[in-house]
């Protein structure tokens, strides 16, 4: 017994040290707690600045690894197959049902907190400096948007897999907003189909995609993000402490304001992760994640509705397409790669434009951003109403109806 | 520039160069050169098999329209972002005019991803699609099934009439 904790300590040293000295081996001797800095600010800890949604995300991306490994091994990516493999996982795997439930709900919070972080960390002005020359923090929100960018491409490779109507012909409509790309559209779809037709090779390319190389450019970059978090000092919000001591003149003492990442931060984290997991889990038993008739290029289900987080992009493909006496321009294109790059390339430059003082650095609707809150305010609103609108005022054939007041669906064939 | 200088930076391009032609070279492999699909060109049946009207082949997502010895083909491949359009009758004949043209219509073809809506001779009239459903060329083969050509357009005043 004693030589056995003797070991776990060379291991991971201690999660309960019994001194300071203590407390910063256990994260200095650590290999994986190397994310983690020795020491952490109080206010980087706070409930109420962070919301903690960054870490609720990468809970997500964790639960999603471990969930998506296990599905590994049961799923054939095979346009004949891969459907009843996921059938098998709902009816025949013993817990398939719940491992297939999970990667799914996971899937969906995973957009939704990565979204709601980054609505956070632009309402607190988290991207900004606060006059530490050390800290880092534009690059770390375009590294952000980057991984926004990584988690809608996941989701949108992952449910392709099932092979069902709503892949078929969510992956038909991204291989053709490519298309309609000028110039090299024709290429890059048939470099995406792996062909000219939306097949074998192209499911192929997609699970490539979904099970490897998206998961692990978001890995190396997640891992940079957070590891910048780290070199940035802690938290935005943890500039605030240096200003005030600035204004009054006082002389900053570590432990006035820092505390040791173990106990408090490992804690929080592990805290964080469990409520995430349950969460998941409480999902995952009480709501089966959909899967629609077996893919069917014959006939589009009408609507054909893609799921919440691409609804907007639905909306503006519908709406977008330019037509003058001369020319028309496909709203696949507008809609689907002009408007997305436009607001991507903002994202990225933002924090660079951003030009507000010091103290506006970690602060919740600071009163000298009213400009970049309202302009960022108003495209999150919109893209919103554009999500709430194409989900509910949305019929058959796309028209417009009261959500209570559907027709009866016209005859498919 | 001194000449170990230049070596130097030779060497570094060297490496580079070396590197990011091997990086191209292997990507270059996921882009097909064979491709095992469906020919472009194939029989859909005996023109009898046909009734008068139009007639959805699920199979090869195209219409087949008929009027007495007179046929012609429309695609029911969305010219939006590749949807298959539904095929919608009306009980009673629609007037509509296209441009300057002026004509009796039995069916529309309504999309059900972004609601583009193609008139029965396939004019967009509603909805995103940038261009008319396209028109393919038919013909007869040999053994008196239609053939029909996916691979190019054709114009839409295009029919094939058959001799009998
Ligand atoms: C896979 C997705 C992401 C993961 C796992 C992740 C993870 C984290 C974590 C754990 C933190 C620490 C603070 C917190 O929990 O709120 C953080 C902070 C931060 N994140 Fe993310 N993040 C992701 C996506 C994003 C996105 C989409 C953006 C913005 C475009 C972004 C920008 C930032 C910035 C600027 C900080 C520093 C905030 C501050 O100093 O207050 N991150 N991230
Ligand atoms: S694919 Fe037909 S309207 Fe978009």
């Amino acid at each position: 017994m004693e030589k056995l904790s003797e070991w776990w300590k060379k291991l991971t040293w201690t999660f309960a040290p019994s001194s300071k000295v203590e407390a910063t081996k256990a994260v200095t001797k650590n290999f994986i707690l190397h994310w983690f800095p020795a020491r952490v600010t109080y206010r980087s800890m706070s409930w109420s600045y962070s919301w903690w949604l960054g870490t609720v995300s990468f809970s997500l991306f964790l639960i999603l690894t471990i969930t998506g490994i296990i599905l590994m091994f049961l799923y054939i990516p095979s346009v004949e197959r891969a459907y009843w493999t996921i059938k098998d996982l709902q009816h025949a795997v013993s817990f398939g049902w719940f491992l297939r439930n999970m990667h799914r709900w996971a899937a969906h919070l995973m957009v939704f907190f990565v979204t709601l972080h980054m609505v956070r960390v632009f309402f607190t002005g988290a991207f900004k400096n606060g006059g530490n020359p050390d800290a880092n923090r534009p690059v770390n929100w375009a590294v952000g948007m980057f991984l926004l960018v990584f988690t809608l491409l996941l989701s949108y490779t992952g449910y392709l897999l099932p092979w069902d109507q709503l892949a078929l012909w969510a992956i038909t409509i991204g291989a053709n907003i490519a298309k309609s790309v000028p110039v090299m559209g024709s290429y890059l779809h048939f470099l995406l189909a792996g062909g000219t037709r939306i097949d074998q090779n192209t499911l192929i390319r997609f699970y490539a995609l979904h099970v490897i190389v998206l998961p692990a450019l978001l890995l190396v970059l997640v891992s940079y993000h957070m590891w910048r978090v780290r070199k940035d000092g802690g938290l935005a919000v943890s500039e605030q402490y240096k200003m005030q001591a600035k204004k009054e003149g006082k002389r900053l003492v570590p432990d006035d304001y820092t505390t040791f990442a173990i106990p408090a931060l490992i804690r929080r984290a592990f805290l964080v992760f469990l409520i995430s997991l349950g969460a998941v889990m409480l999902l995952s038993i009480i709501s089966n994640a959909p899967l629609e008739e077996p893919a069917d290029p014959s006939w589009t289900p009408n609507p054909a509705k893609a799921p919440w987080y691409f609804l907007w992009l639905q909306e503006l493909l519908a709406i977008t397409t330019i037509r003058t006496p001369w020319f028309t321009i496909n709203g696949g294109f507008v809609g689907g790669v002009v408007i997305p790059g436009i607001l991507f390339l903002w994202g990225l430059i933002v924090p660079f434009i951003d030009k507000s003082p010091n103290e506006a650095t970690g602060v919740w609707f600071h009163p000298s951003r009213r400009l970049q809150n309202w302009t960022f305010g108003i495209i999150m609103l919109i893209l919103a109403f554009l999500t709430i609108f194409a989900m509910y005022f949305r019929g058959p054939s796309w028209n417009i109806y009261w959500p209570w007041a559907w027709p009866p669906i016209p005859h498919l064939f | 520039m001194t000449r170990r200088k230049f070596l130097a930076y030779l060497g570094r391009f060297a490496v580079l160069f070396a590197m990011v032609g091997q990086a191209l070279a292997m990507l270059r492999s996921i882009v097909p050169n064979v491709v095992y699909e469906p020919p472009k060109k194939f029989k859909i049946g005996y023109p009898d098999d046909f009734s008068e009207g139009i007639t959805f082949l699920s199979k090869h997502r195209l219409f087949v329209i008929r009027e007495g010895n007179t046929f012609w083909t429309i695609s029911a491949v969305c010219t939006h972002l590749g949807c298959t359009v539904n095929l919608v009758t009306f009980p009673k004949p629609k007037k509509v005019k296209v441009g300057k043209k002026e004509f009796t219509e039995q069916w529309e073809f309504h999309c059900p991803c972004h609601g583009s809506k193609f008139y029965g001779e396939g004019t967009p009239f509603a909805g995103p699609a940038p261009r008319p459903l396209p028109y393919y060329p038919l013909d007869i083969a040999p053994d008196g099934q239609l053939i029909v050509d996916t691979s190019r357009e054709v114009k839409s005043d295009f029919r094939f009439v058959l001799n009998v």
